[in-house]
């Protein structure tokens, strides 16, 4: 992670080497989960608005949307692999790798700064690790997760709006 | 702005969804069997009641799913969100009341 | 001349005489203390006549302490620092700070404008409507005079060089003003464990004890305001907002605040200024209102006289900031709060003339404690006239019977220079209107109360209608509680502290003292001191056929400008129902709307400005654009590389080269910005045969096709290339403007109409970039980069996509073209697009590659004839319309497809796409340039001028060396050489000859090559 350090008690810093692949698939398809799962070696989180960590992290989009954050050197492999044990299951994996860039804030004042772009309610019994969400910060769509640790978060940003991202981060940081 | 009850990820801001306009509009099975006049009340006519109005989200930064609100279009105060399918959509007395039979024009 | 802050008492206040600070008003130097507003220390410095009112030019001195200033509004600053429109009781105090009045300038003793007051007549009630609308022609002259000599300030003209932020915060309880009541409700919550914001707008908590002599809980009220600060501060979820204006109450409890953030100390602003205010936007569970109450005035002649002031202005100023505002006082009264201003009037040290009580029988307890004073009070009397233009020398006062409105007689004279007046409270209901809440009209206090409360908001205080500060405290406390039950938290048991109260004799109604000369049109009693709207212009409304309250708002200004209506609106609406014959509660009150108080741009834009204005999309060659320094054009939110200059070319050349090349060799293009969607499922084809005009169940697999979206409406809404990579598998494209929105769209129909279809939607715009290769060497470069795919015709025809190893990356290879030339389309991963990129230039300057822009795109495009979406089409354009009839598939349904056969979308003289040609063969016509019919004698002799079409993309097209258009034009296919003509500006019509659109290569014969 390059950091930057700014006024405020936070570091902000783009994560290398992250690959994604979004799942499509019915959660009501029981096997087609497990398989999923047993290629994943993890669950593939079913409760609204988590994440699962594990060797990947697989956060929920939608009820039948997931994206995988994984090591970008494992994302063709993986990718065949979900394709192979999802065939005949009408599920769709797609490598979204260029779509999506990670970043990560961190520090005691993490949570003043995304509040200054972010209608969620980040108080930590609302927001808690293992919690993720799309939502708005500043003027863009992106996914926000709360990480294991206290005050740090990953924010996973469309790429083309991460220039914008980063600047806006730098400045809410500044202030 | 208003605070939407997403169904599935709870309640979020207005700026999250994009609005979808009078729920409940069924495309015709066979729009060639359609008059021109009954496919431009399929097309254009909305029942713009004064009170409650089931009309369609769409969580658009959120989850991507399109879902059914119960909004109040005076004090618009949200009643119900409801998800369009699986789940049969229920009925509620608001719901009725504001059915085509009732004339709820403006005053 | 008189003695440096002659006014400030010897002792007392909320201010720091250790730190004097220098101020200006208007260039003339003073000072005052740390803790002043620049109104108080201009009392203490003397100044009295401090401003021009609005219209009428008359002489106006502070007459509030608060948010309900009228008359005294400055523009602090100067250059692109200054901000207008300040009431002088808001602006904190601070050294060197530089203030003006927006219309005693250079001098309110001699302001030209006053002559308006002379002219009063001629300025009444609805005068912007009426006076200068005649003659008609002159208005413009007068508007810029009026524009001139009105307003509350002048807009910097450079940008504000201050930082702004937005911070969104949610909370259990929010309370809305730090007086008695909201700190009560607010401790209460705050222990009980809710997570609370309490704002208050002024710079300290404590409303309106900060301006009382009274004690809580056995001590000063600063200590006991002290503690609950300090308890407060000690909660773990409390936000404590003191420069907290709540400015708004919106739908859902949502509430805005604006925060000051400054002190006003000047500061190094550098590359990172330090934030000047905050607009916090919050989401609150529950909301108490505690803001107060607005004394009102009273309305008798000349009742704006630099001296006159609100009672409870009179108290602030002693007990805050201490300050004497006069020295001989008349206190003018209907109720008995006025009675206590005449206690700290006489405790401070001035003489109190006398108190002139309206109410026959006099005030309770207070009363008799002024009279134990020696002050005269003078019972069942009126103030019915002021003496002194600048300053007040007197008062008449009249005997009043309470209910006769003639023969109203003077009775005595009293000098005075300082006159305090009191017509009673209005509980500050604006946030509770503002969120839908009802208003109660009390016959009692002569108020209107906050009842039902629409959303999840309860009032408290003053602002309910409390009036002893031993009431407000229990309600605070009260309302707090009700809120943590409501929240289903278990509240902690507080006592309210002890605090006096005095037996009070009850509020009896005088909305207005008689006038000697009932029938004067032009009786200076006022009712908006801002707006300077009198009792006479509301019966003037009335007289010309105004009934309803909102239209008399209007006609007569009142309740305008930045104090909307704090003053004059409950005494306004009186008046109406007076003359109306009706009662308050039925004339009601105006609309409430935010925002509460003034607010400044600035705040509202927050951070968005700049740079952070609104996002910049970059494609993933971004980078290799700006190096060879690419102009941008904004598409959207994307920044795509309009053109590519060498040796300094301008636009025109540029382009000129840029189209030859890929005409003759090849040239390559950052396509990255369209819309691609992944569809997939069993039912996909069923799917996308209803969203696609054309068969899509027909395509075989590896197949690309041109495929256009309609609504349901029949009229085109998007279009792009679309390719079968599966069975059940599809790539679709979509435009650049529209990649969002389709997705959402397609979404719609899988999710609402059609949840039958199993079909999996994945935008891909972001993950793959696409780099469009264009023209006859296109090939040969393929093939020089090493592919391991054959691209011969056979193998790779037109309108085909394969999968490969390019240079030895993986790729969609897509066989597409949108310039008319044997083209190609790269898809690849963004993340190594860059890579390709570059790989493709080196590899291509064996051809003489180029790159090109958006705009050689489009002139490309244009010569073939094709369209663009948003560009040919506007909403109201169907496939028939461009032309498109091949697209349009008769074997199934699709969306939009009924509605191409309603009666409008089957005229004949429906606009259709066409191409154009000057006849001069020089003239590029504008886009958008209007076509006309024209007579052969070229004199149009209809008018309006019938037009029958317009200019929808125009070029110069450097491939067939003469300008080209593409234009739609009413029955335009049939019309195939005719002429119409453009309509220019400055020249006359040009004849343009309707053509076929399709300029170059018209049977498409080099793009299947
Ligand atoms: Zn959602």
């Amino acid at each position: 992670m390059s950091e930057s350090t700014s006024r405020r008690h936070v570091e902000t810093g783009v994560l290398e080497n992250r690959g994604f692949l979004n799942l499509r698939l019915d959660p009501h398809k029981e096997k087609a989960v497990k398989a999923a799962e047993q290629i994943l070696g993890q669950a593939v989180p079913l409760v609204s608005n988590t994440y699962g960590s594990g060797e990947h992290r697989v956060y929920w989009l939608g009820p039948d949307e997931w994206l995988i954050e994984t090591d970008a050197g494992d994302v063709v492999a993986l990718e065949n692999e979900l394709a192979m044990a999802l065939a005949g299951s009408s599920a769709a994996i797609n490598d979204v790798s260029g779509g999506y860039v990670a970043l990560r804030i961190v520090g005691a004042d993490a949570r003043t700064v995304l509040a200054k772009g972010c209608t969620l309610d980040l108080h930590p019994p609302e927001f808690r690790p293992g919690r993720c969400a799309r939502t708005r910060l500043a003027r863009t769509t992106i996914l926000l997760a709360a990480d294991g640790e206290p005050d740090s978060y990953t924010i996973i940003a469309a790429r083309s709006f991460t220039d914008y991202l980063r600047r806006w981060l730098a400045h809410a940081a500044e202030k | 702005m208003l605070l939407i009850e997403c169904p599935w990820c709870g309640p979020r801001a207005e700026t999250e969804f994009s609005y979808g306009g009078e729920a409940g509009i069924t495309r015709p099975r066979d729009p060639d069997a359609l008059s021109d006049a009954e496919w431009a009340d399929y097309l254009f006519c909305r029942s713009n009641p004064r009170g409650n109005h089931r009309e369609l989200w769409n969580h658009a930064h959120g989850c991507r799913r399109w879902f059914g609100v119960e909004r109040d279009t005076v004090t618009y105060r949200i009643s119900r969100s409801f998800e369009l399918y699986p789940a049969a959509v229920p009925e509620t007395d608001a719901a009725l009341q504001s059915g085509p039979d009732n004339s709820n024009g403006g005053d | 001349m008189q003695a440096a802050q002659a006014n400030r008492l010897r002792e007392g206040g909320r201010i720091d005489r250790s730190r004097p600070l220098k101020f200006s008003l208007n260039g003339k130097a003073y000072t005052g203390f740390a803790g002043d507003t620049l109104a108080s220390a201009l009392i203490a410095n003397g100044v009295g006549l401090v401003e021009r009112s609005f219209k009428l030019r008359r002489p106006r001195g502070i007459f509030g302490s608060g948010a309900e200033e009228p008359n005294v509004i400055v523009q602090v600053g100067e250059g692109a620092e200054a901000q207008p429109g300040l009431p002088a009781t808001r602006v904190e105090l601070r050294d060197g700070l530089i203030a003006h009045t927006a219309r005693g300038w250079p001098s309110v003793r001699f302001d030209i404008g006053a002559i308006n007051d002379l002219f009063g007549r001629i300025l009444g009630a609805g005068f912007y409507y009426k006076t200068f609308m005649y003659p008609r022609s002159w208005w413009k002259y007068y508007e810029s005079a009026i524009r001139r000599s009105t307003g509350f300030g002048r807009a910097p003209a450079a940008s504000d060089p201050d930082a702004y932020e937005h911070r969104n915060a949610h909370c259990d309880v929010l309370v809305a003003g730090g007086g008695p009541a909201g700190l009560m409700a607010a401790l209460v919550a705050a222990k009980s464990g809710a997570r609370v914001i309490l704002a208050d707008d002024g710079t300290e908590f404590g409303g309106s004890l900060l301006a009382c002599g009274e004690d809580v809980a056995g001590a000063p009220a600063a200590d006991w305001i002290a503690g609950i600060v300090a308890e407060l501060g000690e909660q773990p979820d409390c936000v404590l907002l003191p420069r907290g204006a709540v400015l708004g109450y919106h739908d859902h409890d949502f509430l805005t605040i604006a925060e000051r953030c400054d002190s006003g100390e000047p500061v190094e602003r550098g590359l990172h200024p330090p934030v000047r205010e905050r607009l916090w936007r919050i989401r609150a569970k529950r909301v108490i209102l505690a803001q107060g109450g607005f004394e009102r005035p009273l309305a008798f002649c000349n009742n704006d006289r630099p001296g006159v002031m609100l009672a409870s202005a009179v108290s602030t100023y002693i007990h805050r900031y201490a300050v004497l505002p006069g020295r001989r006082a008349v206190v003018f009264t209907n109720n008995d709060s006025a009675y206590r201003t005449a206690l700290d009037l006489a405790v401070a040290g001035a003489a109190v003339a006398a108190i002139v009580d309206s109410r026959p029988g006099g005030g309770g307890e207070l009363a008799i404690r002024a009279r134990d004073l020696g002050i005269p009070v003078l019972q069942g009397r009126v103030v019915c006239d002021v003496t002194g233009r600048h300053r007040v020398k007197g008062v008449s006062v009249a005997e009043w019977s309470g209910d006769s409105w003639e023969n109203i007689s003077k009775t005595a004279h009293f000098d005075c220079d300082l006159l305090a007046v009191s017509g009673g409270w209005s509980p500050a209901v604006h946030l509770h209107s503002q969120a839908g809440g009802q208003l109660d009209w009390s016959e009692a206090q002569l108020c209107f109360l906050p009842s039902r409360a629409r959303q999840c908001h309860d009032s408290a205080g003053a602002g309910n209608g409390k009036q002893s500060l031993g009431d407000c405290l229990i309600d605070g406390l009260r309302a707090g509680t009700e809120a943590v039950a409501k929240l289903g938290l278990t509240p902690i048991a507080i006592e309210a502290p002890d605090a006096g109260s005095a037996r009070e004799a009850p509020i009896e109604a005088l909305w207005r003292v008689p006038a000697e000369k009932e029938a004067d049109r032009c009786l200076k009693q006022f009712i908006d001191f801002q707006n300077d709207t009198t009792v006479a212009d509301i019966r003037l409304a009335v007289r010309e056929g105004y009934r309803n309250v909102e239209h008399v708002k209007r006609y007569t200004a009142l309740g305008f400008g930045t104090d909307q209506g704090k003053l004059g609106n409950i005494n306004g609406m009186a008046v109406l129902a007076d003359v109306l014959g009706k009662t308050i509660p039925e004339v009601g009150t105006t609309t409430f709307r935010p925002v509460y108080t003034p607010v400044r741009f600035g705040t509202v834009a927050g951070e968005s400005v700049g740079a952070l204005y609104d996002p910049v999309r970059q494609t993933a060659l971004h980078e290799w654009h700006e190096a060879v320094g690419a102009p941008m054009e904004v598409v959207g939110q994307w920044h795509r590389p309009w053109y590519f200059p060498r040796d300094g070319e301008d636009l025109h050349t540029a382009v000129a080269r840029e189209c030859l090349a890929v005409r003759n060799s090849v040239g390559a293009m950052d396509a990255s910005t369209l819309g691609k969607i992944d569809a997939r499922g069993p039912d996909v084809v069923k799917f996308l045969e209803r969203i696609y005009t054309h068969n899509v169940g027909r395509m075989k697999v590896g197949r690309c096709a041109y495929g256009i979206m309609l609504g349901e409406d029949g009229m085109v809404m998007d279009d792009g290339v679309m390719a079968r990579l599966g069975e059940n598998h599809f790539y679709l494209t979509t435009t650049t403007g529209g990649a969002a929105g389709v997705l959402n769209w397609l979404e719609s129909w899988l999710q609402t109409e059609w949840p039958e279809l199993e079909v999996y939607l994945t935008s891909l715009t972001e993950h793959f970039s696409t780099i469009a290769l264009a023209g006859p060497n296109s090939r040969n470069l393929l093939e020089k980069l090493g592919c391991d795919i054959p691209l011969d015709r056979e193998s790779f025809p037109f309108l085909t996509v394969r999968a490969a190893n390019l240079a030895g990356m993986p790729v969609q290879l897509f066989r597409v073209s949108f310039s008319g030339e044997l083209a190609f389309e790269i898809n690849i991963g963004s993340h190594l697009a860059l890579q390709m990129w570059r790989k493709v230039m080196d590899a291509g300057r064996e051809f003489d590659i180029i790159a090109y822009g958006t705009e050689t795109m489009h002139v490309l495009r244009a010569e073939k004839g094709f369209i663009i979406v948003g560009q040919e089409t506007d909403g109201s354009v169907t496939p028939v319309d461009l032309g498109m009839n091949w697209l349009l598939s008769k074997e199934k349904d699709f969306l939009g497809k009924r509605s191409l056969a309603r009666p409008d979308c089957l005229r004949e003289d429906r606009k259709q796409l066409v191409g154009l040609l000057s006849s001069d063969q020089r003239t590029v016509l504008p886009e958008g340039t209007q076509l006309i019919e024209q007579t052969a004698c070229g004199v149009l002799e209809t008018r309006p001028v019938p037009m029958c079409g317009h200019v929808t993309s125009s070029y110069f097209s450097p491939s067939l060396g003469h300008p080209i258009a593409l234009a739609l034009v009413a029955g335009g296919r049939a019309r195939k050489g005719d002429n119409v003509f453009a309509a220019l500006p400055g020249r006359e019509p040009l004849p343009v000859e309707v053509v076929s659109p399709a300029f170059y290569d018209p049977k498409g014969e080099r793009q299947n090559v």
